[in-house]
């Protein structure tokens, strides 16, 4: 089916019923929908407000790619390094205790599907794919509102003269700051507590060559993804700081709550300042120059915040949806985006064959998200954000603290047997955390990070 | 050797350098504002102003922030922050405002 031209003096093609269903966004969720659908035979309209799919977008760093390598051929990505260390780093003001990790399997493809990329380059290349498979995507087009008859969603406003265009469905994949469908009353607002702010630079080293690779211990396409928490990442917030390798740039932020930033006496900018300069930062970051600096929000109330999937006519994926894991340890929203995204274009694709529109018709979504990796994880981490809560001076400050000075006790080189240092060591962390009985609680109350 | 652990100096471009870096174009209003002026007369927590990573949000005299839109990273913090539910954000209409090249 071609989009019709319109005869009048705007030369916009006319859309409207034009398409089986309609994509709000070109990210990684809408273009995984856009997708789907394309390749089931859907004719899909993708609307993107940007100039371009990945112009609005930012993220941290690392792209999660078990699912995208499955919906398209994979080679053509833009694909920064891949993930051959990640390193985490607790942060007290001038002392870091870290672990690594950075097993051999990483070096292999498909290199644990873990990718630092750009989203502007990388966004761009996703949406074509599903331009490929025969979606229009349209940009520089903004979806203002959605049209209802009789309770039913029926297609979208947009901020294009003669905006109003009608599909069967519509997929809403308009990232955290859903003002779509959150005004469509689809779903409710973020609290503030479940929201974070993140601050991002993008920075090369202009200065000399191969900075990244002597600085990181980098050869060939291999690269970092180093997290940082405590009190030397954010302060006393909740979140923490990220350092990724990218092919000739690095990128540097931080994100932590929203809650915590309007109590905090610096602001996102200052936050981000003091973590470049911490000791055991900034010698990865001096002499660079700053090509880009970004920020945005990051949906993090997990499994609990997760609104109506489906609705009759409609369906939500991807940070519109909360379908985001951040506690820490990982920072996931890459693929749950295209999870989503791809589960919601195959329910809608078969709903269409049976020319079905309503939320039942729909509910086979909901139902595969249920079984997939996406709220597995989501509830299976769930009450971690109210236990790291509960324990946040503990785990922010104190700990980070305790163990570099356990560290520096263990180590101590003096006169003294190497016994009443271990001692010393011991007795540093065990005060921080309760004794033996603090201890044993706190390992059982996060047993489940790693078992 | 120093006492000091020896911290290289980080130099960090100004707000004005940083906001250089990334693409505008200005969509003549803002896609910003309050909704009731008079709370933000009586709001003594300027939490949009403590929140905004592009100082968008400034203190003014008058009582009601003043809106620099055209630093807006279109980030959506200050929507979340404002705890009297005062913000009114839209996205600047057909593809204006913030466009970042790398993300
Ligand atoms: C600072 C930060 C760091 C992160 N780090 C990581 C990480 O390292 N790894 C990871 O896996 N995840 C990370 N995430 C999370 C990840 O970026 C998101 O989960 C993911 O981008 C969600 O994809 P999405 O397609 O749902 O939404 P988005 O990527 O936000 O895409 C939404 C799209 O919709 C468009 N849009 C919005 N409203 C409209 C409208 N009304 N009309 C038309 N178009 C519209 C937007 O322009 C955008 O293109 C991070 C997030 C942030 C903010
Ligand atoms: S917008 Fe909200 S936080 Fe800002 S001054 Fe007004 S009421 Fe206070
Ligand atoms: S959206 Fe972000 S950058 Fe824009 S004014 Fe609000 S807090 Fe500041």
């Amino acid at each position: 089916m071609t989009p019709q031209l319109d005869g009048d003096a705007v030369a916009e093609p006319n859309y409207d019923d034009e398409f089986d269903a309609i994509v709000v966004g070109a990210g990684l969720a809408g273009s995984a929908a856009a997708l789907t659908m394309a390749n089931r035979g859907l004719e899909v309209l993708m609307i993107e407000r940007g100039s371009s799919p990945g112009a609005k977008n930012v993220f941290g760093g690392v792209c999660y790619t078990p699912t995208i390598r499955e919906l398209t051929d994979f080679d053509g990505a833009p694909l920064e390094r891949y993930v051959a260390e990640r390193r985490f780093g607790m942060l007290s003001k001038s002392d870091e205790t870290a672990v690594s990790i950075s097993p051999g399997e990483w070096h292999e493809e498909p290199h644990n599907d873990s990718y630092t990329v750009l989203r502007g380059e990388f966004d761009e290349w996703f949406a074509e794919q599903a331009v490929e498979e025969g979606t229009t995507l349209v940009t520089s087009t903004t979806v203002t509102g959605l049209v209802r008859e009789n309770g039913r969603i029926v297609g979208v406003e947009t901020d294009r003269p003669d905006g109003t265009i009608r599909a069967p469905y519509v997929v809403l994949a308009e990232g955290g700051n859903s003002l779509v469908s959150e005004s469509a009353d689809l779903k409710a607002t973020e609290n503030r507590e479940n929201v974070a702010v993140g601050v991002k630079e993008v920075l090369e080293f202009p200065q000399r060559d191969a900075v990244i690779e002597d600085r990181f211990r980098l050869t060939d396409d291999a690269g970092v993804s180093y997290h940082y928490f405590g009190e030397g990442a954010v302060g006393d917030a909740f979140g923490g700081g990220f350092i990724y390798t990218n092919d000739d740039t690095i990128s540097v932020g931080v994100a932590y709550r929203i809650e915590d930033a309007v109590a905090a006496d610096q602001s996102p900018e200052e936050t981000l300042n003091a973590f470049k300069s911490h000791p055991a930062v900034a010698p990865l970051v001096r002499d660079a120059r700053t090509v880009e600096y970004s920020a945005k929000t990051i949906p993090e109330g997990g499994a609990e915040s997760i609104p109506d999937l489906v609705h009759d006519g409609a369906a939500i994926v991807g940070d519109a949806a909360g379908l985001v894991l951040n506690n820490g340890v990982h920072l996931e929203g890459t693929n749950m985006a295209v999870e989503s995204g791809y589960h919601a274009g195959n329910a809608i694709a078969r709903a269409a064959d049976q020319g079905r529109v309503g939320a039942d018709a729909l509910q086979a979504y909901p139902d595969a998200l249920e079984r997939s990796f996406v709220v597995q994880n989501l509830e299976r981490y769930a009450w971690m954000m109210d236990a790291v809560e509960a324990d946040r001076d503990l785990l922010f400050e104190d700990l980070p603290r305790a163990f570099a000075d356990a560290g520096t006790e263990y180590f101590r080189m003096d006169r003294t047997p190497k016994e009443a240092h271990a001692e010393n060591a011991k007795r540093a962390v065990l005060d921080a955390v309760g004794g033996w009985t603090g201890a044993a609680k706190l390992a059982l109350r996060y047993r489940k990070v790693v078992t | 050797m120093s006492a000091q652990p020896k911290t290289p100096q980080v130099d960090n471009d100004s707000m004005e350098d940083r906001l250089y870096t990334v693409k505008y174009n200005d969509p003549g209003d803002s896609h910003l504002d309050v909704k009731v002026s008079d709370i933000c007369m009586q709001c003594d927590s300027y939490d949009c102003v403590r929140v905004c990573p592009a100082n968008v949000w400034r203190e003014s005299e008058e009582g009601v922030p003043h809106i620099a839109y055209e630093n807006c990273l279109e980030c959506s913090s200050c929507r979340y922050a404002c705890s009297h539910d005062n913000v009114v954000w839209t996205y600047p209409e057909t593809g204006a405002g913030v466009t970042f090249k790398h993300g």
